[in-house]
């Protein structure tokens, strides 16, 4: 068994392939959205169930919109080269997957399922359930590797940047979602 | 072969560990599937405890995949070689010799290795159940000692998903591309090695779920899963639908590695114009599966949410049962392009080499290509001609014949590449040009299918099966042969036995034909597909294909002898056996772990299909960094 001397040299893709090549990934999971955000007037028609909580999906949309914050101040600590200050801003946003994912779960309470319209919400937020634990797990990896092991973290950018895009993805994401599933 | 010093040295100075087999390296195969074995049972019963139910109920399955699948994943290495280390935790060694096969790791050419396993085990359990459907029409009813109507249509579903998604979708894209895709674009690996290495693990326990099926009750759809049926006959429905949608998610993992690797990552002087034909081939199939299996994608899943979660797509006062056919079809028309644009890139790849002619046209090729993944989005519906309304008739009618004109370009630059060269021909050009006819046969039917008066008679007819058989396993198949035998030296180092490639290629060719001919007959005479029983007019002819079938089954063994014997003490290949000008035959063979050294790599200078007498070779080898 040799020593891991040969790991560098078999991973040989820049960071600008790194992240670009991220894009693809990103693509697939957005039209998997799309799907989704289409479905909704297939399932759930043109109206809007009294017992949706529009507070919680303003709030929850406002969060994720005020999120762009740390993202945007750890994108440019990281173009500065501090891989050690984004760690702050990775932690704000595990904070807000967490409560995403509360405020996610509350949502379910007021909609059955076996409604059109409980049905396509639920698959949808579901979903998006699934991509906020997977941010947390992202998050906490970023951290841990970053306190732990701070020169893996350095050479090894494009994954923090990469987490960064994923998050701000999510965003976007999630603003469409609350445009076609609340307000259309 | 080396086109100048540093290539020379670049060859030889390609290390990596070498290690002999010992029966502790299989240590995470077992680790992982007792993992995965006691995680499914285990989360089963809890479940099915929990909610007064039994395992083989559809939650409970469920929940026993998942976590089955991630004890599965943890055992085979995924931990220690990816996770911890994300984490900031210990890093895992490299494993460069024979243990990297047997175990989760980032090196793509033991990912591809362990893909053409995985695919020739696959295809021999899915050929059984082809066996079984065979012997059931041996006479018009078979029921009585054969299988009944229930156990036939469990098989030919399992048969159907299991050809398809286990082995077509991943023959060529992943036994021959991931192999090939770094050497030819010049880089040690691709974009995401971890992300290709997960993409096979993925495979077994998909595949391994959908073969047992039936001890969860089975499902009596057929590979389609349309709902309504689906929730009504059968638990087994959930490993359907749960190992398709982990079999995609493997195809989407390879899919973003190759688009990735060619995107970012080619070799310096290598345009567009002058990536491999294979690669291009590629890379039209990832486009595909990144853009169009979401659809696919979410119908599983949504289906999946019908029968464990309560919601009502598809079923119930507000489900939508045609929808799930434009959601399945919207990718699975299209998978068949992931499976045969591959394999015409193959056939480009070849004949070039195997005629020494330039590929003639070869933009147009490329266009071709690109403009059968582009078309292939737009005509799903073709396959439920008989369910929409006359308005969308035309519409994809027009749509589905339309992709024969990309497809013509490129048969036109295969046929162009061969008109006028001194075409050597051994197996792998053989099984190329059998393949090129078989799927000529295919093609053209193809149109009667697509053209709806025509098809409403031959829908759900014997005629549609022979049809994709000559499509997918008289093209993709036989080519998929083509590339192991001719790309064996580059992974081995030792050639196969050309008079028994031979020899298999006929025999292949006959039986495939004598098989698949004669559906196109018994369909126009109104032979149902998926119906366990016939008339008896129509005893002669499936007598006589289930005949031919069990050759032809039985003619598979050939190729996998050929293989198996070959490599261990087959005859010692010479670097370039057949004097091909890609780069992957510029590597040392077999390739090493680290294919060509650090401080080196392989720049482009011209085409590398040129093999006029004289012609400068296509690639030289530069000190890295090279600007």
């Amino acid at each position: 068994m040799a020593e891991n001397g040969y790991a560098s040299l078999m991973d040989p893709a820049p960071e600008r392939a790194k992240r670009g090549a991220f894009f693809f990934l990103t693509l697939f999971a957005s039209i998997v959205f799309a799907m989704w955000d289409l479905a909704r007037f297939l399932w759930g028609g043109t109206g809007v169930p009294s017992t949706l909580n529009m507070g919680v999906g303003i709030g929850l949309t406002v969060l994720m919109l005020i999120s762009l914050v740390p993202v945007f101040g750890a994108q440019r600590k990281l173009n500065q080269g501090d891989d050690k200050g984004i760690l702050s801003s990775m932690g704000a946003l595990l904070v807000v997957a967490v409560i995403m994912i509360c405020g996610i779960v509350y949502s379910w309470t007021s909609l059955p399922i076996s409604s059109g319209y409980g049905g396509i919400y639920d698959i949808t937020t579901g979903w998006f359930l699934l991509h906020f634990v997977a941010a947390i797990l992202a998050f906490l990896a970023t951290i841990m590797k970053g306190s732990r092991t701070p020169e893996r973290a350095k050479r090894e950018r494009w994954v923090s940047y990469n987490v960064l895009m994923y998050w701000g993805g999510m965003v976007v994401l999630w603003v469409v979602f609350f445009g076609i599933f609340y307000l259309a | 072969m080396a086109t100048n010093e540093m290539q020379a040295q670049a060859l030889n100075e390609t290390g990596g560990g070498k290690t002999s087999f010992a029966i502790s390296m299989l240590f995470p195969l077992f680790r992982a599937t007792l993992w995965g074995l006691t995680g499914y049972f285990a989360a089963a019963w809890i479940t099915a405890a929990l909610l007064g139910s039994v395992i083989v109920n559809p939650l409970p399955a469920t929940v026993g995949y998942i976590v089955g699948l991630v004890g599965w994943l943890m055992g085979s290495g995924l931990w220690e070689g990816w996770i911890r280390r994300a984490f900031g935790g210990a890093e895992a060694p490299a494993y460069t010799g024979v243990e990297r096969y047997f175990r989760f790791g980032p090196d793509s050419k033991s990912t591809a290795v362990r893909y053409v396993v995985f695919n020739v085990v696959a295809f021999f359990f899915a050929g059984l159940a082809a066996m079984a459907i065979r012997v059931e029409l041996l006479t018009p009813d078979s029921t009585g000692w054969w299988m009944s109507t229930i156990h036939y249509n469990m098989t030919f579903g399992i048969h159907g998903l299991m050809m398809l998604l286990a082995v077509a979708a991943s023959v060529i894209v992943g036994g021959v591309g991931y192999y090939l895709v770094p050497l030819m674009l010049g880089v040690r690996n691709v974009v995401f090695p971890k992300l290709l290495g997960l993409s096979w693990w993925l495979l077994p326990p998909a595949a391994f779920a959908v073969f047992m099926s039936p001890t969860i009750g089975g499902f009596q759809t057929g590979w389609w899963g349309y709902p309504p049926l689906a929730q009504n006959s059968g638990s087994g429905i959930v490993f359907y639908v749960l190992g398709a949608a982990t079999l995609l998610t493997a195809s989407v993992l390879g899919a973003i590695n190759i688009a990735g690797t060619m995107v970012y990552m080619r070799a310096k002087g290598m345009s567009l114009g002058r990536v491999p034909i294979f690669v291009w081939g590629l890379f039209a199939a990832s486009t595909i599966l990144i853009v169009e299996a979401p659809a696919t994608f979410t119908g599983a899943l949504m289906d999946l949410s019908d029968m464990i979660l309560g919601s009502h797509f598809y079923t119930g006062p507000t489900g939508h049962p045609l929808a799930y056919m434009d959601q399945f079809w919207f990718l699975f028309h299209p998978e068949v392009y992931v499976f045969a644009l591959p394999a015409f890139a193959i056939w480009l790849e070849i004949l070039p080499a195997a005629a020494k002619r330039p590929l003639f046209a070869r933009n147009w090729a490329i266009a071709g290509l690109v403009g059968v993944s582009m078309l292939g989005a737009m005509l799903g519906v073709h396959h439920y001609f008989t369910a929409v309304s006359p308005a969308r008739m035309p519409i994809f009618m027009t749509f589905t014949e339309t992709v024969s004109i990309p497809t013509g370009f490129i048969y036109l630059s295969a046929i162009g590449t061969l008109w006028g060269g001194r075409l050597k021909i051994n197996a792998a050009v053989l099984l190329v040009l059998m393949a090129m006819m078989n799927f000529l046969v295919g093609g053209l039917t193809g149109i009667f299918n697509a053209d709806v008066p025509a098809d409403l008679q031959l829908h759900n007819t014997y005629w549609v099966v022979a049809h994709f058989h000559y499509t997918i396993l008289g093209a993709v198949i036989f080519t998929w042969i083509a590339a192991l035998y001719w790309w064996f030296p580059k992974v081995t180092g030792r050639k196969i036995n050309e008079f028994w490639g031979k020899f298999h290629a006929w025999w292949f060719f006959v039986f495939f034909n004598c098989t698949f001919f004669p559906m196109f007959i018994a369909g126009i005479e109104g032979m149902n597909r998926r119906i366990a029983i016939y008339l008896p007019y129509l005893h002669g002819i499936n007598l006589f294909i289930s005949i031919s079938a069990f050759l032809l089954g039985a003619g598979f063994l050939i190729p996998l002898a050929n293989l198996v014997y070959s490599w261990r003490r087959g005859e010692k290949a010479e670097p370039n056996p057949w004097g091909s000008k890609g780069l992957e035959w510029q590597i040392k063979s077999p390739t090493p772990y680290i294919p060509f050294p650090e401080g080196t790599e392989p720049e482009v200078v011209g085409p590398n299909d040129n093999y006029a007498a004289g012609s400068k070779e296509p690639f030289v080898w530069v000190s890295t960094p090279s600007k």
